[in-house]
């Protein structure tokens, strides 16, 4: 990512989206920047949107973000990435734990299970 | 007759005499006892739970078209057997996580916009690529471990036994806000995790140490 040394406050000053741009292209970009919400609150909001639908007119904010903000994009990407992974854990549970149920409990286990019928 | 009886005759022989609870035992003994340790940390009390959905699995067979493997069968009635755990767990322990609740992550934004040194980095190769790589899992597995255990509960009853927003705070008793505040940092903290453990970022990394240091 180009001028990244000059770090700035907010998104609407970042250097990456605004050198090198034409005067009108960054009145777009802090045209944006005004009416969407900040990064800090779109990540926290992306991860609501995991978990409920969000209104119409906040997933509208949160495209317009996008276009000025490839952060958040990506972070969007990874909670997604991150809920793939997350749910395919069970399945790969051998791969991470080592843990034994031992002989003696499979023992006792096979033993309760025989006295037991299906409905 | 022959013919047209042959699948009935399978369904019925199936349904009675193919109930293998030794078998369970041995196949997916381990595997549902390492779920549930990793989800209750107590092994008398994963074991409990094993214990549980063999005897609901045996209850239930009957019902068991084998649709889905048996083994997605049987981790399906554990989760279930975890999310009752945890609806008991609720009344004798607080899940609202007040010390995690404040925020840890200021130092990624500056003025409420992403610091440029610390934003999320491009995840090569993407994170599908790793399924199969047992380390990855290992690496997972840690960076859970790392949560605060109460928001690590809450975030796997949402992610891996898949119970709904509503459904949590209804089990847990806590506001829907709460569950939305240890979600949220829940899910920053496992990025992070990742990103720095498993997806190469090593400029980054030490760009975030001297970021630290000043």
């Amino acid at each position: 990512m180009s001028g990244v040394d000059k770090s700035s406050s907010s998104p609407a000053e970042n250097p990456s989206l605004l050198t090198g741009r034409n005067w009108f292209e960054r009145l777009l970009i802090r045209l944006i920047a005004s009416h969407t919400p900040k990064c800090r609150e779109v990540v926290r909001l992306l991860s609501q949107s995991m978990d409920v639908k969000l209104p119409i007119t906040t997933r509208i904010k949160l495209r317009f973000h996008y276009l000025m903000c490839a952060w958040c994009q990506r972070y969007e990407k990874h909670l997604r990435a991150l809920r793939k992974v997350s749910s395919a854990l069970p399945e790969h549970v051998d791969d991470c734990c080592s843990e034994t149920l031992p002989d003696s409990s499979k023992e006792g286990l096979k033993q309760a299970l025989r006295e037991r019928k299906p409905e | 007759m022959n013919v047209s009886g042959t699948g009935v005759t399978d369904a019925a022989r199936q349904s009675s005499s193919s109930i293998n609870p030794d078998g369970w035992v041995d196949e997916h003994g381990d595997f549902l006892y390492r779920y549930a340790l990793m989800r209750v940390r107590r092994p008398e009390l994963a074991e409990d739970l094993v214990q549980e959905t063999l005897f609901a699995a045996v209850r239930t067979y009957t019902a068991f078209r084998g649709i889905s493997s048996e083994r997605s069968w049987l981790c399906g009635i554990l989760k279930n057997k975890i999310c009752d755990h945890f609806r008991k767990l609720a009344h004798e322990v607080s899940f609202t996580d007040l010390e995690f609740l404040q925020d840890e992550m200021s130092h990624k934004f500056i003025d409420q916009g992403w610091n440029h040194d610390l934003g999320p980095a491009e995840w090569k190769p993407e994170a599908e690529a790793a399924l199969d790589r047992k380390e990855f899992w290992e690496t997972f597995r840690s960076c859970l471990d790392k949560l605060p255990q109460r928001v690590a509960d809450v975030f796997m009853l949402r992610e891996m036994e898949e119970m709904d927003a509503g459904q949590i705070c209804e089990a847990l008793r806590i506001s829907q806000n709460n569950l939305w505040v240890m979600l949220h940092r829940a899910r920053m903290a496992l990025r992070e995790c990742l990103e720095l453990n498993w997806f190469e970022r090593k400029s980054r990394m030490n760009t975030k140490s001297d970021e630290r240091r000043r």
